[in-house]
């Protein structure tokens, strides 16, 4: 059962003819009509032609992934018609340039969608450029489900405004003439329509690159070094286009080796520091891993996973970093793991990847995916949060001035931090080495040391309180649930689409969604499984790497998996379909 | 006021006696001591090797990194708190091998920070296998039948790279030494100083007398440190090695470019309560 106030829309052509921009901007006018939005994008490696999409569902109540069958396309080629006709509900309408395109019809092979023919290409020249085709055809889908034009004269103003006013009248005057044409597809039968709803809240649309960038700087964030890598290059852009509002130092290196050494020292001098890559920028980092965790110093790592391994699918998504992330690097030392599972996650996780990082003096890993990266969703406004600085223990001038002999940096104190002092401050000299080292920093190879050392950094992990780790639940209680339904990272929300779809169809199911992959939440974990009549895990790999993980810390093995690793992110249909079989099994 | 005593660990080196590091060091710490910097605002920052222990033979700030990985940190650190001195340091194959890369990159950024390099022409602490500024022909255990590569020329590729002020040292000539240092601490923007640096243990065909009678310097045959094509031709020189500066410019430094820090250094401007009003804006 479809929410009646709902819409789902995809725009699609070749790179370069705005795709992504006409979808952003229809995904925010659906927003403004107030409706709650998801918008992600879909294309290959390449900077022009190819075939890209931008897809959108929205609908009354808050919506997590991609639901159901788009209800209108519009084609700005022939390709996407060929291509994305199967996938659209029956009684879609399909916008195409009737300039352009003489049957479409042929190329769909659909006998049960409306065909909208628009001369886009005449009514875009009219309006000052033919380039504008793809607003012109935007004018027409807002008009023909009912969104108000003034939303998208406003938004125009707003977001275009960086092109100048002359391209934005232009493209208004394009879109009022698309919009204007709708009067002629009164009889199409399209029936789809949406109603505007009363926004109360300040809402906000964004992406996870978005909201990372917005918790790493409402943290303190100070020094970014990076290299550009997709899908986080746009951390960098959107750090560095806010560098002199925020005085934060931005750097791109020479490399992602750079960069990672980077962060350590201006980390070890006391500004909170940060770096964003994929696999292959974390796979140069990965000795500058250890050295971040014999040195104890906090550094916050953003790994946007591509579908690997090595070069493999730039510009699509998978979640088989995970084990590399829990390992990477030689020897043994603590590192933090998060997966954010939704926009507000990567805010939220961003801001304690830093908190944390800090707190334990150990480097945090937030694993991010090209998915979660670059879906944009409606989100309340983080401000209100509101989220705390803490910096651990960092010992003032006066706490040091206190101090008799050599500052001991590698204190082995109970709780396994140490006190940490800045250069700069008087009586805190002392070497940060990626060597072993005794309690002052001095090269040590001394046996029992080593032990101590060894023991003083694993017990670090040992002070983050579970609540803050632990995972969260969504559906069923756990005494009526019949299925327990384990995900992680973006997998959260076409699972949670699941889910509703689950309950619709009177099936009683539970989601733990797990954010910490370490430290992990063990004895939460495990009691849940316990207790769970069946569970199966889904993710997107192929070696159910999160599985492995939960069986290493629990020993429990979680027979049931659903995994997806075509480089594309889940649906909800297809998680509902497994759950349901899974279901129909006898016994457990 | 800063002694000699005030900058003395207290842990005893661990190079071979005779070892040219022993000289660096002394001389290091004679230019802090020159130049009055106090040693809790001094942070030496090295790679791996023999040289690059020498954070734990100083009492200043330390940072030993990874092998290669010297220069990174070192400008991540000056650009956090512009009002600490910084030197890095680290042997030739550290700073021209492995980490030729940052080097070439760290030259052209021109932050406000010395380069030492302790360069013996052999990797020291692996025991004796060839290195970048190895000549052409050595025989090295890693290379029993001679180097094939022709040896790297820092001098010129730090000239090439826009350093802006370009010397070299001699660990047999303690004061000369001292005073480029104590000059490229002073200079406003990149200071690279190549330092021969005699290996007693696996260059004993480099042997400090052997230098003496190549070395000359660049200041007693009337070199204009000023003139660049001047530096690049007596950087190409093989019959005679000449050291001393050979050229200084003044220019901005990557510093001057950042304006937020003008007044105040990175680390201390007050970050528990950022406002992200302003960047939330465009997603609103």
């Amino acid at each position: 059962m479809k929410s009646k106030n709902s819409i789902n829309f995809m725009i699609g052509g070749p790179a370069g003819t705005g795709v992504a921009s006409v979808g952003l901007l229809f995904a925010r006018c659906l927003q403004r009509s107030g409706l709650y939005v998801f918008g992600t994008n879909d294309y290959p490696s390449l900077i022009k032609g190819g075939h890209n999409i931008y897809a959108i569902s929205a609908r009354e109540e808050p919506i997590y992934s991609l639901c159901g069958k788009p209800d209108i396309l519009i084609a700005l080629d022939k390709k996407t018609i060929e291509i994305r006709s199967g996938e659209l509900s029956s009684g879609a309408a399909l916008i195409y340039d009737a300039n352009r395109i003489a049957d479409a019809q042929a190329l769909a092979g659909r006998q049960d969608i409306i065909y909208m023919g628009v001369p886009l290409t005449e009514m875009a020249t009219k309006a000052g450029g033919e380039i504008m085709f793809n607003t012109v055809a935007l004018g027409t889908a807002a008009g023909i489900v009912g969104v108000e034009f003034g939303v998208i004269e406003s938004l125009m103003g707003r977001i275009w405004s960086k092109k100048g006013p002359k391209i934005v009248d232009a493209n208004i005057s394009a879109a009022k003439s698309g919009y204007d044409f709708t009067s002629k597809l009164k009889k199409s039968g399209f029936a789809k329509r949406i109603a505007k709803k009363k926004v109360d809240r300040k809402m906000l649309f964004m992406n996870g690159n978005e909201a990372a960038v917005a918790g790493a700087i409402a943290a303190g964030c100070k020094f970014v070094a990076e290299y550009p890598m997709s899908p986080s290059s746009a951390i960098l852009h959107l750090m560095a286009g806010h560098e002199r509002d925020y005085g934060i130092i931005v750097k791109q290196t020479e490399d992602e080796i750079a960069a990672a050494n980077m962060i350590a020292g201006a980390a070890f001098a006391g500004a909170r520091a940060m770096t964003a890559t994929s696999g292959g920028g974390f796979s140069l980092m990965v000795e500058a891993l250890g050295m971040m965790g014999i040195m104890e110093v906090p550094c916050v790592i953003f790994n946007s996973q591509r579908a690997g391994p090595s070069t493999g699918l730039p510009t699509y998504t998978d979640q088989s970093d995970l084990k590399f992330s829990l390992y990477a690097s030689q020897g043994e030392f603590p590192r933090i793991v998060i997966a954010p599972g939704d926009v507000t996650e990567c805010y939220v996780e961003s801001f304690n990847a830093f908190n944390l990082a800090e707190m334990l003096q150990t480097p945090a890993i937030v694993l991010l995916d090209k998915y979660l990266s670059e879906s944009s969703q409606t989100v309340e406004d983080f401000r209100s949060l509101g989220l705390k600085v803490e910096r651990g223990m960092v010992l003032d001038d006066e706490e040091l001035s206190d101090l008799s002999g050599p500052f001991k940096r590698y204190e082995c104190t109970a709780s396994g931090i140490s006190p940490r002092c800045f250069p700069g401050q008087k009586n805190g000299m002392h070497v940060c080495s990626s060597y072993e080292h005794d309690e002052t920093g001095f090269t040590s190879e001394d046996g029992k040391n080593r032990t101590a050392q060894i023991d003083k950094r694993a017990r670090k992990m040992s002070n983050v309180p579970e609540e803050m780790i632990a995972p969260t639940f969504y559906g069923a209680e756990r005494d009526s649930a019949e299925i327990l339904m384990v995900c992680w990272g973006s997998t959260k929300g076409p699972a949670r689409e699941a889910l509703r779809m689950l309950q619709e169809k009177g099936a009683s199911a539970r989601l733990m969604h797990i954010r910490y992959a370490s430290p992990f939440p063990a004895k939460t974990v495990l009691d849940e499984l316990n207790g769970a009549k069946r569970a199966i895990i889904i993710e997107g790999n192929s070696e159910a790497q999160m599985r492995s993980h939960i069986l290493e810390k629990t020993k429990y093995y979680i027979e049931e998996t659903l995994l997806r690793y075509d480089a594309r992110p889940f649906t909800p249909d297809e998680i509902a379909s497994k759950v349901q079989e899974v279901l129909s099994k006898k016994g457990r | 006021m800063t002694t000699l005593a005030e900058l003395n660990s207290g842990h005893m080196p661990t190079w071979c006696p005779g070892c040219g590091d022993f000289a660096i060091l002394s001389a290091i710490k004679g230019a802090l001591v020159k130049l009055g910097i106090p040693p809790h605002e001094t942070v030496i920052v090295s790679g791996i090797g023999c040289g690059s222990k020498m954070p734990h033979f100083i009492r200043t700030y330390g940072f030993e990194g990874l092998h290669g990985r010297a220069l990174p940190p070192a400008q991540a650190i000056h650009l956090a708190n512009h009002s600490l001195t910084v030197i890095a340091i680290g042997g030739d194959g550290d700073g021209y091998g492995i980490g030729m890369g940052h080097f070439i990159h760290a030259m052209r950024r021109n932050m406000d920070l010395t380069y030492i390099v302790q360069n013996n022409e052999i990797y020291g602490l692996t025991t004796g296998q060839t290195s970048p500024t190895t000549k052409k022909g050595t025989k090295t255990k890693s290379t029993p039948y001679g180097a094939i590569d022709t040896e790297v020329n820092p001098i010129l590729l730090s000239l090439a790279s826009g350093a802006t002020f370009v010397a070299r040292g001699f660990a047999g000539d303690i004061p000369h030494l001292t005073e480029l240092i104590a000059k490229g601490i002073a200079h406003r923007g990149t200071a690279h100083i190549d330092v021969f640096q005699p290996c007693v243990t696996w260059r004993k065909d480099l042997p400090y007398e052997l230098y003496k009678s190549k070395i000359y310097r660049l200041e007693d045959e009337g070199h204009d440190h000023s003139d660049f094509g001047a530096a690049l031709k007596k950087a190409m020189e093989t019959e005679r090695w000449p050291i001393g500066l050979f050229y200084q410019v003044q220019k901005p430094t990557y510093a001057d470019e950042i304006p937020f820090i003008k007044d105040k250094p990175l680390v201390k401007q007050d970050i528990s309560n950022i406002d992200i009003s302003k960047y939330l804006e465009e997603f609103a």
